[in-house]
């Protein structure tokens, strides 16, 4: 199994995530996913690289460096996003009753091996 | 941004304030315009639209010829500009669709929105046949040898 | 199909420039290009060959001017001649509202006249388009070479012109015919788009 088919199974696995995929960023575009029916990849893979590279750009010009992990909040769940090496960021989209330590603690440790 | 028919002009307003497109450029498979933004003569968009119908009639054949399947789009990545070029059917026949883009937008942003204009375009577009035939005046012979007279300098 | 917007008052048809390798259409194109006031034109595209043979198209759009409270809009292309490009023959035929037809006056070109008109009738009808059905007019090229080289008018009338339609002797290398065939393909082309309308 390649390294990124592990990191999708290892955040999938974790109870209440409904989708995770590898994203490039600059291009906005899907590079490996495991998801739910329900969960558009492809404008999660566009929304979640432009959201990325925005926070990125603001990270920056605030002096806060590289951002490691960004976590968007909703009524009905998150998005949680941990940027890898290059331009590939690990997203996960998750249920409102997701375990969000697990699902922040596998995103970080997958998207270090994101190679 | 300009359209032929005003039903087209929500779905690709629509687009363009979401994709951060730079240029965009509707056309029939034939290449004939259908609608344009950005482009600053309309006889460049009609060569944009030849090559970009072109383009898109050729690797369709070619995908036929070699089994390759349905045609989705390509996209160029240029160093500074990039572009989609698309081909989907509408109620008014197969139209395609050719988007240049800078780095302030992506290919996944511009596809994204592209698809969602598509569905617009579809639902939007009037089932009713629009009338075929213009009312060219009686003398309009005249008004065309006017005008090639003009065209040629003679 | 001509692309008639009522609403743009716009007309845009489309023009193919057919006929055997090295008759002399991109020289139709490039002639006209040469001819015509830059803001009546765009530019030229010529796919073509290292050797300018015609790879794929020549385009070049036209802005007629106001015919009928219309604007009126041509596009111009040639096709490839040579007989192994059909496959892009074809693309480009797609869609066209005339045809000129452009032969090579040369004796010796005398049967490659006739193999790329029967070309030009099958891909017509691979498109469901009956040759009979489209404006075409006929312009008989080289007529400057030598006269012990070429047919005449007449010659190439009665090789190729079985249904009569308009046929004007050319020497598009140095402009003669040229306008005059536009002319004849424009004005087939638009009165076939104003049949069916009430006149007067
Ligand atoms: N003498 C003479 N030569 C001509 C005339 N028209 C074209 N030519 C020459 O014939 C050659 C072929 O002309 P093109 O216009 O490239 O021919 P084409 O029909 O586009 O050829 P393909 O692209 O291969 O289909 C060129 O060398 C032209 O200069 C003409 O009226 N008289
Ligand atoms: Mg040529």
């Amino acid at each position: 199994m390649t390294e990124t088919q592990t990191a999708l199974d290892r955040v999938t696995r974790v109870p209440g995530v409904r989708g995770a995929l590898v994203i490039a960023a600059a291009d906005g575009l899907v590079v490996a996913e495991q998801l739910m029916e329900d969960v558009d990849g492809q404008a999660v893979a566009a929304l979640a690289g432009s959201l990325v590279l925005r926070l990125a750009r603001t990270a920056e010009s605030a002096g806060l460096g590289r951002p490691r992990f960004l976590h968007l909040r909703g009524d009905a769940g998150s998005v949680l996003a941990a940027p890898g090496a290059d331009d590939l960021v690990l997203v996960a989209v998750v249920g409102p009753d997701a375990n969000l330590g697990l699902a922040r603690l596998e995103l970080l440790e997958a998207a270090g091996r994101l190679a | 941004m300009k359209a032929l028919e005003p039903w087209v002009v929500d779905p690709l307003e629509t687009f363009l304030a979401e994709s951060a497109a730079r240029l965009t450029l509707l056309m029939t498979s034939s290449g004939q315009v259908v609608a344009q933004h950005g482009f600053s003569r309309s006889l460049d968009v009609m060569t944009a639209a030849a090559l970009g119908a072109g383009i898109v009639a050729s690797t369709e054949e070619l995908a036929r010829l070699t089994g390759a399947g349905r045609f989705e789009g390509l996209v160029h990545n240029g160093q500074r500009q990039s572009c989609l070029l698309a081909a989907f059917a509408t109620p008014r026949g197969r139209w395609i669709g050719l988007v240049v883009f800078g780095p302030e937008t992506s290919v996944g942003i511009v596809r994204l929105f592209f698809d969602q204009m598509v569905h617009q375009l579809v639902a939007a577009a009037p089932r009713e046949l629009a009338p075929s035939a213009p009312m060219l005046a009686e003398n309009f012979e005249t008004e065309l040898n006017a005008s090639l007279k003009a065209l040629f300098g003679r | 199909m001509s692309l008639v917007n009522f609403t743009a008052r716009e007309i845009t048809c489309k023009i193919v420039y057919y006929g055997p390798g090295r008759s002399g259409k991109t020289t139709n194109l490039q002639y006209v290009y040469g001819r015509v006031p830059e803001n009546r034109r765009g530019r030229m595209v010529s796919l073509a060959t290292q050797t300018d043979r015609t790879l794929f198209f020549d385009f070049l759009p036209l802005e007629l001017g106001t015919i009928s409270g219309f604007t009126t809009k041509f596009q111009l292309y040639t096709v490839p001649g040579q007989s192994y490009y059909n496959a892009t023959r074809k693309l480009v035929l797609q869609g066209a509202d005339g045809v000129v037809f452009v032969g090579d006056s040369q004796a010796r070109r005398f049967d490659d006249n006739l193999e790329s008109l029967q070309n030009l009738q099958d891909n017509l009808l691979s498109q469901g388009v009956d040759v009979r059905q489209l404006p075409v007019v006929f312009q008989y090229n080289k007529q400057d070479l030598p006269a012990d080289l070429v047919l005449s008018q007449e010659e190439m009338d009665d090789a190729l012109n079985f249904r009569a339609v308009p046929s004007y002797p050319a020497d598009a290398l140095h402009g003669a015919g040229v306008f005059e065939t536009l002319r004849g393909i424009s004005e087939l082309v638009l009165k076939r788009l104003a049949v069916g309308t009430p006149v007067g």
